[in-house]
């Protein structure tokens, strides 16, 4: 009897499936997430006098600094996603195609520890390996190379590459072995059964297949590469001008309100240029993979 | 045919030496090199612990410690008292808003925690700037994409509905089928999402920066400025616990456990 | 294709082996395939069923041994030339191209000028009956759906030779027995030449020419159903095809006693002690006595034209026999019954 009617009740209950209890979550992401998107936005709409103005963006535009800040960061998102989805993913497929058991586990760990990494400590670490007296210097030039013979310093632009490399490559490890791993190995074979090559292979199956879950991991590389700013600013103390720590001495310690307000500006610049990526993401991934479930 | 079969594990051979190497030159040898480092004695003349014991004579070490404990703890319970039942009850009912929650979920990942940062600045009231627990709430927001992906794999491979259904027709309430029923069953998931909240929480330095507060990681930063061996050091320290912590874990937990399936 | 368009291959394995590391696959496998023929090849999960059929398609290389197509030694053929088509246990289909494109696959391969690779395709759908899903996904098929997707996009390259491999198992038994029967209207239709193999009895002796009984990497006994039914050459092959009894009792001499009945053992002569003697259920007759029998009925099963029926004997050993149902009407269960073997020779396997 009892049974019958909590049966019941439950049904009923799953039938309404209200919106009720969704509610904390809605008000704490839209107080503690999206409130202060919005804020940012407005301020960054606000002149001196709290009037409404789009001068804060003309800077990004008109002045140099600002506007080449967003061609750096822009720069070495593309460069260190596109470094890192590349090697990365031949460590997938290493991986996913010749490693196995506990080693795998093993390695799946490093690698999740790796791909967090992006912080304080990496860029220390990178100075201590790297920098001009660091081991790893030290080493490679008794292997007979000098990488201080040229440009390069650990502090530089391409020493943030080289950092970025170290989490960003993992992190693609970590977000492509699904997809490699979902490649059948009787794809393969009925290919060669028919009769094709591994080229054929390859440009028929093998790459439109990789290609969606590819692109999808690089966009993901992108923003993080694009918005990093605790490595890059602990490594460099904020010589390599990327957008984040421009933002970070702009709004630091006693600001003026138009710094302020310029900060509010790049930081909705920076926004824009996320969800551009987003929706080329999502436009992507429908254009490509007409042929997936759901 | 020998031929064939020779020169396939000819390749599988140096396939792996490669990415051996390869992996070698960018992941370990950093990782060696600067652990061999922060056992240089200051002026690079013999090896000692110099660094390492510095760090604790600095006044700020062992508050900063505490204080990014103490909010990374936080942040861990207050992330699962927010995602377990919310994702429990869009598994259960199969809730049309689910999409909706699982883009909130990703946004973390998209917009730069800079821009975060300063709309928090401009968006808080001022009785939560006041306060470093303002931070708790935002790494939590950190948190979210990776709570969602951990608790949302753990509960499809779960009977949710059986569960529940069996729960509340035995007369159990909600809360109470959830934390007596469902939290058991997804354990494993609940462990997973509040360590990375944990494990992020520590180490975060974009927000806690930008709204000046002191924790383990904007301390490092400063105190870098006095003693750069201190601080690398100290980064040595916490990356090799963690990786040694993580592959010990994954050394002894069971072959595969953690694997999605795609094969069979 | 048509039968008269292309002269059917023979298919031949003269002692092939294969061994990884220390399991030895494939022992000295020797196998004829005539052609036009269907051989399937039944064995138990491990017996090396896998293994021969992927050496013939060129996937796996013989350790040693040797294999013929026509005649043609063709070991060292390479896979993608050997014009087998071979269908997998399932997930097989490239997901990302429909069904047509997947059939067309192997044609594209050959650089079949696109008008004609689009009337083979429409021959293979029609073959397979599938015109209307030309443009679906994989993912947008029932699994029978796309197993006949497998077959056709096989057989668009007018294989010399058809390889199955366990192509129903993922199947429930509904479509498993339609789609079964559908393989072997199109292989008789086209005359191909087909290695067929499953762990599927049933399956096998539907469905085959002749049957192969595999056990530990060799051929146990090859021949028609029937004979395989009938009169099978060991113990093994005898349990593995069909339902078996397994009679405890003693042998002396050349003899066993079943049912106090003196019949001659087929197998090894000579043997003494305890055994079991093998009898299929067809094989006993079960009548009602008025005193005490040799056994009692336990259940009594309507089958059809046959019903089974077990029954355990004084010595506790469960029987099953089928007889004609018309003959096993007055049967019930506890009743006492005389069980009889009606046969001349049995195997016996020891205990
Ligand atoms: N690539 C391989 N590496 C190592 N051992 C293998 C490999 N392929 C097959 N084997 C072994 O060879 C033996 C025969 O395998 P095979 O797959 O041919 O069996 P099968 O008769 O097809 O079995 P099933 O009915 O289960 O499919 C098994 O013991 C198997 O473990
Ligand atoms: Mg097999």
């Amino acid at each position: 009897m009892g049974a019958v009617e909590a049966q019941s009740r439950v049904r009923s209950s799953s039938r309404s499936s209200g919106v009720l209890p969704l509610l904390p979550f809605f008000a704490f992401t839209g107080f503690f997430l999206l409130w202060p998107v919005v804020a940012v936005t407005l301020k960054s709409l606000k002149g001196k006098n709290n009037e409404w103005t789009l001068d804060n963006f003309r800077p990004i535009i008109h002045s140099g600094p600002y506007f080449h800040s967003f061609i750096v960061s822009i720069k070495l998102a593309i460069i260190t996603a596109s470094i890192g989805s590349v090697v990365g993913a031949f460590f997938a497929f290493v991986i996913v195609t010749y490693v196995g058991g506990r080693l795998k586990n093993v390695l799946d760990s490093i690698s999740a520890v790796f791909a967090n990494s992006g912080g304080v400590p990496l860029a220390f670490m990178f100075i201590a390996a790297f920098g001009s007296n660091g081991l790893a210097t030290k080493f490679i030039r008794f292997l007979g190379y000098d990488i201080y013979a040229g440009h390069f310093t650990i502090f530089s632009f391409t020493g943030v590459v080289l950092v970025y490399t170290f989490f960003q490559a993992p992190l693609m490890i970590l977000v492509f072995q699904p997809a490699i791993s979902g490649m059948r190995k009787e794809w393969r074979e009925a290919s060669t059964n028919l009769g094709a090559s591994a080229l054929t292979y390859w440009r028929r199956v093998g790459i439109p297949i990789l290609l969606p879950p590819f692109i999808g991991a690089f966009f993901l590389l992108f923003a993080g590469g694009f918005s990093a700013y605790a490595t890059a600013r602990a490594l460099t103390s904020g010589t390599v001008s990327i957008v984040p720590i421009v933002i970070g001495a702009l709004v630091d310690g006693n600001t003026q309100a138009s710094q302020a307000n310029l900060g509010a500006s790049l930081a909705v610049g920076m926004i824009v240029v996320a969800l551009v990526i987003m929706i080329g993401y999502v436009w992507a991934q429908k254009s490509t993979a007409k042929w997936r479930q759901t | 045919m020998a031929s064939n079969l020779r020169n396939s594990s000819l390749q599988k051979w140096s396939i792996i030496i490669f990415a051996s190497l390869l992996g070698f030159t960018l992941f370990i040898l950093p990782v060696i090199a600067s652990s061999i480092y922060s056992f240089q004695k200051p002026g690079g003349k013999g090896y000692s612990f110099i660094s390492y014991t510095w760090l604790l004579h600095q006044a700020g070490f062992f508050p900063s410690v505490g204080t990014s404990l103490k909010l990374a703890v936080l942040a861990g319970i207050l992330n699962i008292s927010l995602m377990v039942p919310t994702m429990v009850y869009l598994n259960f009912t199969g809730q049309k808003l689910k999409p909706l929650v699982d883009f909130i979920c990703i946004l973390p990942l998209v917009i730069p925690v800079v821009s975060l940062a300063i709309g928090a600045q401009n968006a808080m009231p001022s009785f939560l700037q006041n306060t470093q627990y303002e931070l708790v709430f935002f790494f939590v927001i950190i948190g979210l994409p990776f709570t969602y992906r951990t608790l949302d794999t753990a509960l499809q491979a779960i009977s949710l509905k059986t569960l529940v259904e069996a729960s509340r027709s035995l007369g159990a309430s909600w809360i109470r089928t959830i934390i007596r029923v469902i939290v058991p069953a997804i354990r494993g998931g609940i462990t997973g999402a509040l360590f990375l909240t944990f494990a992020l929480s520590i180490g975060e330095y974009t927000i806690t920066s930008l709204l000046h507060w002191e924790t383990f990681p904007t301390w490092t930063v400063v105190a870098s400025q006095q003693n750069i061996l201190g601080a690398i050091a100290l980064s040595v320290f916490s990356f090799v616990s963690a990786i040694a912590l993580l592959a010990t874990v994954a050394l002894f937990s069971k072959k595969g456990a953690r694997q999605v399936g795609v094969d069979q | 294709m048509n039968k008269k368009d292309r002269v059917s291959s023979t298919l031949e394995l003269r002692g092939v082996s294969r061994n990884f590391g220390p399991v030895t696959a494939l022992d000295g496998l020797d196998l004829v395939v005539a052609p036009g023929e269907l051989v399937a090849l039944l064995g138990p999960s491990g017996c090396g069923k896998t293994t021969a059929l992927r050496i013939v398609a060129g996937l796996e290389v013989a350790t040693s041994g040797e294999l013929f197509v026509n005649g043609e030694r063709y070991n060292e053929v390479a896979a993608n030339a050997r014009d087998m088509g071979m269908v997998f246990q399932s997930y097989s289909l490239f997901p990302n191209l429909n069904v047509s494109e997947n059939i067309e696959y192997g044609l594209r391969a050959r650089k079949i000028g696109s008008a004609q690779r689009a009337k083979r395709v429409a021959e293979m759908l029609e073959l397979v009956a599938l015109e209307s899903k030309a443009k679906s996904f994989p993912h947008q098929l029932s699994g029978g759906q796309q197993q006949r997707v497998a077959l056709a996009r096989a057989l668009a390259i007018e294989p010399r030779v058809l390889l199955l491999d366990e192509p129903l198992s993922a199947l429930d038994a509904q479509v498993r027995s339609q789609i079964r029967d559908e393989i072997r209207r199109i292989q008789l239709e086209l005359g191909i030449t087909t290695l067929f193999v499953t762990h599927d009895q049933e399956e096998a002796l539907t469905i085959s020419d002749r049957v192969g009984v595999m056990s530990n990497g060799r051929l146990e006994q090859i021949d028609i159903p029937d004979v395989l039914y009938n009169n099978p050459v060991s113990t093994f092959v005898a349990n593995f095809v069909g339902t078996m009894n397994h009679i405890p009792t003693i042998a002396s001499g050349d003899t066993v006693d079943i049912f106090g009945k003196k019949i001659r053992v087929k197998n090894s002569k000579g043997v003494n002690g305890s055994v079991s003697a093998l009898v299929r259920p067809e094989s006993i007759e079960v009548t009602r006595t008025s005193g005490s029998g040799n056994a009692k009925i336990i259940t009594r099963s309507f089958l059809g034209a046959s019903s089974q029926i077990i029954c355990q004997t004084a010595e506790g050993a469960v029987i099953q026999a089928l007889m004609p149902s018309h003959e096993s009407g007055d049967l019930h269960p506890g009743e006492d019954v005389t069980l009889n073997v009606t046969l001349n020779e049995v195997l016996v396997s020891h205990v």
